[in-house]
């Protein structure tokens, strides 16, 4: 429930904050990889912190986050089959050789398949997400938007003191 | 309105959560290490490892492990072996390329077979893994092996049914009948075309003809010749038949003698089907000791082929499933490169363990371990192992440098308290008492060589009250009672996916002639049914077509030599009377 009702505080919190459509959609997009990748690799602590560290939407980012999780389960076959691809491809087999010898990068688990098959996959995902989402957010505002902020129940919601959590990181 | 890029203020939270993880791993790492080492031990060895305490010292490069436990993998309460304490000296520079070198180990307070409360079997119970699959395929490998029964208990002999269908030679009577009609049919059809009556007919006209001819009658002599010569162009399309027909009967003279070898099937597929005791001295051998025997060879087996999949010759990449998480684990792919590190290296050991742990003076044994490396090719040198103490000599090398990968091991081991058992197929019980094993295993590539030999001279023997009412019982009982020295060599060799299996011991032969003695006449009263078993369902189907083969030879030699017989009958009359109307003598 907690859950459920952060996510929808995340969407609409971020849908009404003041950032701008970009600013909303590049979070979506660093909170999709770290949602479409398996979470305890070292590639989503770069994420994290572009999250942090860019004035990009929090809000955004924890949404994206939260929508692809479920997508990240469902495609983590697909993730496989690419990265087991990927990976066993000849042509590409010097590269991993070199990546699997060089200090740190091992530390990535780079070579497991679900892992490079689903950052591959999130980041060829990434532009073409972002600039669904900028533009959905862009109608979004300028049709339903303003309605939605005057209703009572978006009062309600937006009462709730977990949201003050996320105005902190609010762009 | 000018964007920032940054989020400036955001740094001092991201510092404080990374001072905050920093706090965590310092206060945790011990426990995750020690987490994840049991993981990650047990999913390779398909049995629980259990660690009651690990401390990292990074900066020495030193990681202490207290009260380690490894599980059997085959047995549900026994544990493979226990350490009290062991001590790795890291290098940790390794680490970053997520690479483990280990460059010397110090194992004290090994013991090993200790029992244990909880089945610590994990591979055998959900067969998950490279350590499920290994298992399965181990205990597949082992079950091929046909170990004959004996039924010494009771001495029944039991028939099962025999089916019909399933004797060759019925279908072989009928397939010989088939051909004798056949065969008839076209003995009769190339009778016919040799048109004999015409030419017969005509010949005794002639002869007729020349009866009342005189000398001068030329036209009547010149036909004569041409019906001599037209009886000869008969008579040798006649032998020709005869020919045909002498290799068609010869055919069904050796159908007759193939349904003799059909029936000699049928008794041989009959005698099958029979549940007799095993009377000679090596099924004797293999029926009592090859269960237990094969035991050794499948745990070896199983080690082996564990240490080829984890250690693999050659520098291609390779997969192995991925650690689990609450996502797919998907496949880590391995890309071993020549003068580099390999994934895992453990570059010495020196274990000091204790046999027999629980006597008043347990014996202290030293081994030392070498060259345990995820990528041998990498590393350039086989593992070696070896361990001496008083009553144990030991050595296995692992050579997986080439293509084609070696593993040897062997061990000779003293004054083992091997458990009792019960002797398979006979209400016995074996006590062993204090033996001597020695096992001995190569395998090169797929082939196998492998010897496990127990010897004691304190055997006990224990009776089965099932025994009491056995005459074959008894005389088992009187047999073995009196030994008093055991024996037991198994030989495994040949092909790794159909090896040959052997086992003899010195109970064999002593068995063996005893039950030959008692069961003999059992035996061949059994085998007589049951020959007259195939022979009432055969004798039916393959006496009239014995029969009909020989009326179809009979019946076509008496037509050929009929008719040859009056061919030569007309020409000599007709050659008599030319030469008397032509004045010759």
């Amino acid at each position: 429930m907690f859950a459920l009702i952060k996510l929808i505080q995340s969407l609409f919190g971020a849908l009404h904050s003041e950032g701008t459509p970009g600013q909303l959609a590049a979070g979506i997009v660093l909170g999709s990889i770290l949602g479409l990748t398996p979470l305890l690799n070292l590639h989503n602590a770069l994420i994290f912190a572009l999250l942090v560290l860019l004035n990009v939407s929090f809000a955004g980012g924890v949404l994206g986050w939260a929508l692809f999780i479920p997508i990240g389960f469902l495609l983590d076959p697909l993730f496989d089959w690419i990265g087991h691809s990927l990976l066993l491809a000849p042509s590409l087999r010097g590269l991993w050789t070199s990546f699997y010898n060089t200090p740190i990068v091992p530390l990535t688990n780079f070579n497991n398949t679900v892992v490079l098959g689903s950052v591959v996959f999130a980041v060829l995902f990434a532009l073409p997400l972002f600039f669904a989402t900028r533009v959905a957010v862009v109608r979004y505002r300028a049709t339903i938007g303003e309605r939605v902020r005057q209703s009572k129940w978006y009062r309600t919601v937006m009462a709730s003191k977990v949201y003050n959590v996320y105005k902190m990181f609010r762009p | 309105m000018k964007i920032k890029i940054f989020r400036w203020r955001a740094i001092g939270p991201l510092l404080v959560l990374f001072v905050i993880a920093c706090v965590l791993w310092w206060l945790f790492a011990d426990s995750i290490a020690r987490r994840e080492s049991q993981k990650v031990g047990t999913q390779m060895l398909g049995a629980k490892v259990e660690i009651r305490d690990l401390h990292l010292d990074l900066r020495n490069g030193d990681v202490t492990i207290r009260g380690l436990t490894i599980a059997s993998p085959h047995e549900p309460f026994q544990n493979l072996l226990q350490a009290d304490e062991i001590v790795a000296d890291l290098d940790v520079v390794p680490l970053t390329e997520k690479k483990i070198i280990i460059d010397r180990i110090a194992a004290k307070g090994l013991r090993f077979g200790t029992p244990r409360q909880t089945d610590g079997r994990v591979a055998a119970k959900s067969g998950e893994g490279i350590a499920g699959r290994v298992l399965a395929e181990t205990h597949e490998w082992a079950s091929q092996f046909q170990i004959p029964v004996l039924q010494l208990a009771t001495g029944k002999i039991s028939i099962d049914s025999l089916d019909p269908r399933r004797l060759s030679t019925i279908p072989a009577a009928a397939a010989l009948g088939a051909r004798a009609d056949s065969s008839r049919r076209a003995w009769q059809a190339a009778l016919d075309t040799l048109r004999l009556g015409p030419a017969l007919d005509s010949a005794s006209a002639t002869l007729e003809k020349l009866k009342r001819a005189r000398a001068t009658d030329l036209a009547t002599l010149n036909e004569a010749r041409q019906a001599i010569d037209r009886l000869k162009r008969a008579r040798n399309r006649v032998t020709t038949l005869e020919r045909s027909v002498t290799q068609g009967t010869a055919n069904l003279k050796s159908g007759l003698a193939g349904l003799d070898s059909a029936r000699r099937r049928d008794y041989a597929f009959a005698r099958s089907l029979l549940k007799l005791p095993s009377l000679d001295a090596p099924a004797v051998g293999a029926a009592l000791f090859a269960p237990g025997a094969i035991k050794p060879f499948e745990r070896v087996l199983y080690y082996a082929q564990l240490a080829r999949r984890y250690m693999p010759p050659g520098l291609l990449p390779r997969a192995t499933t991925g650690t689990s998480r609450v996502r797919r684990a998907g496949e880590d792919i391995r890309f071993p490169k020549e003068r580099a590190l390999p994934r895992f290296l453990l570059r010495s050991a020196e274990l000091s363990f204790l046999l027999h742990p629980n006597d008043a003076q347990p014996q202290r044994y030293a081994g030392v371990l070498t060259g345990l490396t995820s990528d041998p090719a990498v590393y350039g040198r086989p593992t070696s192992f070896g361990a001496s103490g008083p009553q144990l000599v030991a050595g296995a090398l692992l050579n997986h440098l080439r293509g084609i990968p070696v593993d040897t091991a062997g061990a000779t081991l003293g004054g083992i308290q091997l458990p009792a058992f019960e002797v398979p197929g006979v209400p016995l019980r074996l006590d062993p008492g204090a033996a001597v094993t020695q096992l001995g295993f190569n395998l090169n590539g797929d082939t196998i060589h492998a010897r496990f030999a127990i010897r004691s001279t304190n055997v006990r023997w224990t009776r089965d009250s099932g025994f009491a009412n056995s005459t074959i019982g008894d005389l088992i009982w009187r047999t073995v009672s009196g030994i008093s020295n055991l024996d037991v060599e198994a030989r495994l060799s040949g092909e790794l996916h159909h090896p040959d299996l052997a086992v003899r011991s010195n109970l064999d032969q002593a068995i063996a002639s005893r039950l030959r003695a008692v069961l003999g006449e059992q035996v061949a009263a059994a085998e007589r049914q049951i020959r007259e078993r195939v022979d009432a369902l055969v004798n039916d189907k393959v006496g009239p077509v014995r029969a009909k083969v020989n009326e179809v030879q009979t019946q076509a030699q008496a037509q050929v030599a009929q008719q040859r017989a009056r061919l030569d009958e007309l020409q000599k009359q007709l050659e008599q009377q030319l030469r008397q109307r032509i004045g010759l003598p």
